[in-house]
Order: C-alpha cells, then structure tokens, then sequence
C-alpha cells in the first residue's frame, strides 16, 4: 500500500471514532430515552469552552476536560429534573423547549466570550511516524482514547447491572418499575450520561476544529444522520451508523469531491428514512 | 456595586447620553441628514456587526466635529444587512422612504449589495465598502471595497519570486466570491510563470478537510490560495498546520483577517500570507493615529480593529469628501463630483476612478502575535469593473 492509501485509511478511521463519539450523546437520550434534545450540540459546544477557560486559566488541558463533564453533567441533570421530566408526555412540547434552550446556551456563551473564534492549542502536538506515514499525533491519542472508551462502554453496558437495569428501563419501562427499578433515576442517569459524553466530545474535539458559540449545530445534524441510518436504542446500531456514513463521507470526498460527499450523506439518509426507517439495528 | 452608587452611575451615565444628543442640535443650526448603515448584525457575518457600528460611529463623530456633510451634522441609522437580500432590502427601503435617509454606506455582502442597487436605482448615494469580487458598475454606486485584481495583481508576481512559488492550488467556499477571484489568479498565476495544479470549491458545511489536504499534498503544490471564508478557513488552516503542510507549502488568502488568524492559532499559521486593503498592524502614523482614536473611544475591551470593520470608516470619509465637492446631498451632483475623488484615511490615500477607489494593498504575513506587513503595493487599481 503506498502512503495516501494508507493515510486515506487512516482518516477513515478517524472520521467513524470521532462521528461515533459525537453521536454518542444522542444516541443515549434521544435513541434510549426518546427525548428529541435540539440543545445537544449546544453541549458540545459548552465543552469545548471548557478548553477555553482552562487554557485562560492556565491549568492543565485535564482540568479542562473534567470542567467539561462536570458543568455539562451538572447543567444535564438540572434541564432532566426541571425541563424534560415535567414534559415528559409531550414530544413536540419538549422539542420547541429544548430548542429554545439551545437559543439561550448559544446566546450565553455569546455574551461571556462573544462571537469571535477561539484557539485552543494542541497538548499533543506535532506528528508520529505509523505504518511509513505522518499522521498528527494528536489525532492518533484521540482514536486511541475513543477505542478504549467505547470498548469499556460497551462491556459496562453488555456485563454491569447497571447497564442491565438500564435496558430494561428502556425495552418496558412499566415492567421494570415493577420489579423495583427507579425508572426515573435511570431515566435521569441516562440523560446526565448523555449529555456529558457530549460535553466530553466538545472538549476532545476542541483543539481540532473552529470552536466559535454557533459550532454545535453542525454535530447535532451529523450526529442525527448516523441515529437514522443506524437505529435508535441500540449501540451496535450506533457504530454501524457511524461507520456507513463516515465512510461515505471519506470515500466519496477523496474520489469525487466534497460537494458530492454531503450529497451522498443526505441521499443515503433519507434513503433510510423513507425506505428503512428504524435504520439498520433498532431495538425501539 | 451597590444600589445606591449604581442608581448615582445609571443618572449620571444617563444625563451624559442626553447631553451627548443635545449637543449636535445646539452646534449646528441645520437639520441633521440622516445616513443610514448597513452592517451584518446578525447571521454567519454578525461577527463583524460591532467592530463596524463602532468604526461608523467613530466617522460620524469625527465628521460631525468638522461641520458634517454640506454643513448639516450626520444622524446614524444603522440597520442589519446580515439577513437575506429582501430582508435587508426592506430594511433599507424603510430608512429611505420611511426616515428620509439621505446616502446609504454599506458593509455586508455581494447578494445584499445587488438587492439594495435594485432599490436605489441610482436615487440614493450608495458606497459599498466590503471586499469583493469585482464587477459593479450601477449608477449612485461607489465601491471602496477590494476586488481580487488589487489584492491578486501585484502580490501574486511578488510573493512568487519571494518564496519561489511554481504550483499553486486554489480551494474556496463554493459561491461567486471565490469563484471570480480564481478565475482573475490563475491569470496572474501564468503570467508569474507558474501553474495551477489544483482548484477546488467547497460547500459552507464542509468541517472535515481530510481529503482536500491529501489531494493538495498529491498535487506536488508549493502554494495555496485559499478563499474559504469564516469558520472554514478556520477549519482548514488548522488542519493544514497538523498535517505537517504549513512549512513545506504557503498559503495566501485575501480575506483572513485578525479575528480568522485568532481562530487558526499563531502555531498553526506558519508561512501564512493575507492580502488586504487593511490591517489592525499597519504602522503608518494615520493608522496607529485611528487606532488611537478607536480605542480612546470604545475602551480597551472594544472588539477588535479589523479590514471589514475599518472599510465602514473610509465609507463614511468618501460621502464627506463627496458633500463637500458637489456642496450638496443631491445623488447627481455627488455621483459626478465622486469620479476623481482623493482622500486620506489609516489605509493611505485613495483616489476615486470609474466608481472604484484606487488604494494601497498590504501583504502581511502572520508571525509574532498576529499580522506583520512586509510589503505595500501603492496606489493599486481596482482593474475593469465597467463594462462600458
């Protein structure tokens, strides 16, 4: 294989981890919870000024990432308790809410640090040497985080009672109450969970991509493309969107050019939504 | 703060502003002419809305303390350009018929700027300040802006023989802006004695530069001109930097500004390259003079000076040069007094010639903490915009 084949590989790789990580957040709340969050991407842009404030603060890029979780987590559990819980029986209702909250959050972090674009400096610079070709370290550390992460996700969900006691809240939420499962604190854990791996994500991606109040928007529709063409509820469902459409993306950029690229995305998702719309692997 | 020293500030802040409106009244006899501004204060470009209302209004009160336009002092009306052409369209329709504007300056872009010339046909004194792509040739129009033969002409000659430059790549966003310009640089490209390897066009949302850098680096290119615009020039240059391309290949852009260099990072902009009519850095004493005066007037936390924001200004200093010359507001007796037109703002002298301003271009390349000017091209002509 000569060099651009394998760098090709290589930024297919990337781009099916970093679409899985983002997608992710959603996948939990709207794919298990059915709760239709338009704030999503908003939480990925609050982690990624995180970054912002711990690089002002000049603490290290850790702190910042933990701020991410932390104020993203806690922001979560508030908007559970006091937005989504309340409208719970009303899925337009909480669409028009959460989208009107992600008006306020993009407002806020405008007024705070206003509408220029912030830098944030790579903690991992420079470039490593892997199968003969440059890749930028930075990315490198990232696939890898995301690997591990997804992996110990995957058997926390598959083997934990934890994880257990969540699908069963999900698959019958009446039946699992009934055998002594706090439904609604799940209900809360999920979404917290949520929406901090989102949060997570932001601060992540942060030193990579423009960083600028309106940013979340753009993660919020690619993440909804791999949802639709994956399935709802469902982790494998999740990879294999994420991997279908990333790929897409990639093959059809490189051999074709960007333009053609987003279309194949949109063809391949309403495709899927008109002629399989519970996507490939659905549990709901 | 506490409620008492906060309700004495809120008085004395406000018997401040009312003596700030008092005072034009009681030093002109005249009735004010009102001037109506169109800046983007909302959408992708709202960006610059504040650093431009802040340069219009620094021009309106320096041009009021000078007798104003034909002796009548300016009243500002500014209205947002950054919503759709009929949007802004009936924005401006509103201040012309609703508020008896009299000139219109106006910093926004190219869809906008051919909308408002369907409006005014001629009836209103237009001038369009933001750079673009050439072209405009309406009556009661006069551009300030930069169009690609000033920003493209003599730097492209210049930076190739500098940094012996052969193959050169074009990426832009995917509208006519990038377009036109292109189509003016692979001109200066060939006659510079080199060759265009690559061109690309992107679509706005494109946040993911992967297989452009690998075409880029396929294509043996030893220069880049990059007319993406905002959050995608951000994007690409970052990504370009991590790639390992920034100190093999350089780049040139003619519309990365300050706030756009902010969001690449100084660590990724190495051999980075921008063309404008402006920079925030030039160390001419007229410009370190206004932003002087800019900051005097706004405060230290005043969102930064940049190309687009200043432009707005020197719109404002060509409707003064031009009440003063006709001695009226009357659109045709501005539109002849405009042709000939020569005054001095921070970007140096410009001299008004077929509707376009004949101007000083700055090349600057990024280092240190931002942009540093390493060359001036003087007096530079905006090429053939008329075709008449």
């Amino acid at each position: 294989m000569d060099s651009s084949t394998i760098t090709l590989l290589l930024n297919l790789v990337y781009h099916v981890l970093v679409l899985s990580l983002v997608a992710l957040g959603l996948g939990m709340v709207f794919g298990m919870l059915g709760v239709m969050n338009m704030a999503q991407g908003e939480f990925l842009t609050l982690g990624a000024y995180a970054m912002v404030v711990a690089q002002r603060m000049q603490i290290a890029a850790g702190w910042g990432i933990l701020m991410a979780i932390l104020v993203t987590a806690t922001l979560g559990y508030l908007i559970e308790r006091w937005l989504v819980r309340p409208l719970q029986t009303r899925p337009l209702d909480t669409l028009l809410a959460t989208w009107g909250l992600s008006l306020l959050v993009r407002k806020g972090i405008e007024a705070v640090f206003g509408r220029q674009y912030q830098n944030i400096t790579q903690q991992i610079g420079g470039s490593t040497q892997i199968f003969s070709v440059d890749y930028p370290s930075y990315r490198l550390a990232l696939m890898l985080a995301i690997v591990c992460g997804l992996l110990m996700l995957c058997l926390w969900y598959k083997h934990s009672t934890a994880g257990t006691r969540l699908k069963a809240s999900v698959a019958n939420p009446v039946l699992a109450q009934a055998i002594g499962i706090d439904v609604k604190r799940q209900a809360c854990m999920a979404f917290v969970c949520g929406v901090a791996c989102t949060g997570l994500a932001g601060a992540l991606l942060a030193p990579l991509v423009r960083v600028e109040p309106l940013m979340g928007m753009d993660y919020l529709l690619g993440s909804f493309f791999v949802l639709v063409v994956g399935g709802l509820g469902s982790l494998s469902g999740l990879f294999a969107g994420a991997g279908i459409i990333g790929s897409t993306q990639v093959l059809v950029s490189t051999m074709l050019d960007q333009t053609y690229g987003y279309l194949a995305v949109l063809t391949l998702s309403i495709g899927f939504l008109w002629l399989r719309p519970h996507g490939l692997l659905s549990n709901r | 703060m506490k409620r008492r020293s906060f309700i004495q500030n809120s008085l004395a802040l406000g018997s401040l502003v009312g003596a700030d409106l008092l005072l034009p009244h009681l030093a002109f006899a005249a009735s004010p002419v009102k001037v109506g501004l169109m800046i983007p204060m909302s959408g992708p470009a709202g960006l610059f809305g504040p650093s431009s209302k802040n340069c219009g209004e620094l021009a309106v009160a320096e041009i009021n303390a000078r007798g104003g336009l034909a002796g009548r002092p300016i009243e500002l009306i500014i209205s947002d350009a950054g919503v759709p052409p009929a949007e802004a369209s009936q924005g401006a329709l509103k201040l012309w018929k609703g508020q008896q504007v009299e000139a219109f300056v106006g910093m926004h872009d190219s869809a906008v700027r051919g909308a408002l010339v369907g409006v005014f046909k001629g009836q209103v004194p237009y001038i369009y300040t933001s750079t673009y792509e050439g072209g405009e040739c309406s009556p009661g129009t006069q551009v300030l802006a930069e169009t690609p033969t000033q920003q493209l002409e003599p730097v492209i000659p210049w930076l190739s023989k500098e940094r012996k430059l052969k193959n050169w790549y074009l990426i832009g966003n995917d509208y006519n802006w990038p377009r036109d310009t292109n189509a003016k640089a692979k001109q200066y490209i060939a006659s510079a004695g080199g060759k265009v390897v690559g061109e690309e066009y992107l679509p706005f949302t494109t946040d993911n530069f992967d297989a452009n850098l690998a075409k880029i680096k396929a294509s043996g290119a030893d220069a880049v001109l990059i007319t993406l615009v905002g959050g995608a020039s951000v994007g690409f240059n970052r990504a370009f930097a991590s790639f390992g391309l920034a100190d093999k290949v350089t780049r040139l852009g003619t519309l990365i500004e300050e706030n756009t260099l902010g969001g690449i990072g100084m660590q990724n902009a190495a051999n980075l390259y921008s063309s404008s009519g402006y920079f925030a850095s030039i160390d001419t004493p007229a410009a370190i003079d206004f932003a002087k005066r800019y900051g005097a007037k706004f405060g230290a936390q005043a969102p930064a000076l940049n190309a687009l924001a200043q432009s707005v200004y020197d719109g404002f200093l060509l409707l003064e040069a031009m009440a003063k010359k006709s001695g009226s507001m009357d659109p045709k007796k501005m539109e002849t007094a405009a042709e000939g037109i020569r005054f001095s703002s921070p970007r140096g002298d410009t001299t008004m010639h077929q509707r376009h301003g004949k101007k000083d271009i700055y090349l600057a390349k990024a280092e240190g903490n931002g942009f540093k000017v390493v060359k001036v091209f003087k007096q530079v002509d905006a090429g053939k915009n008329c075709k008449a």
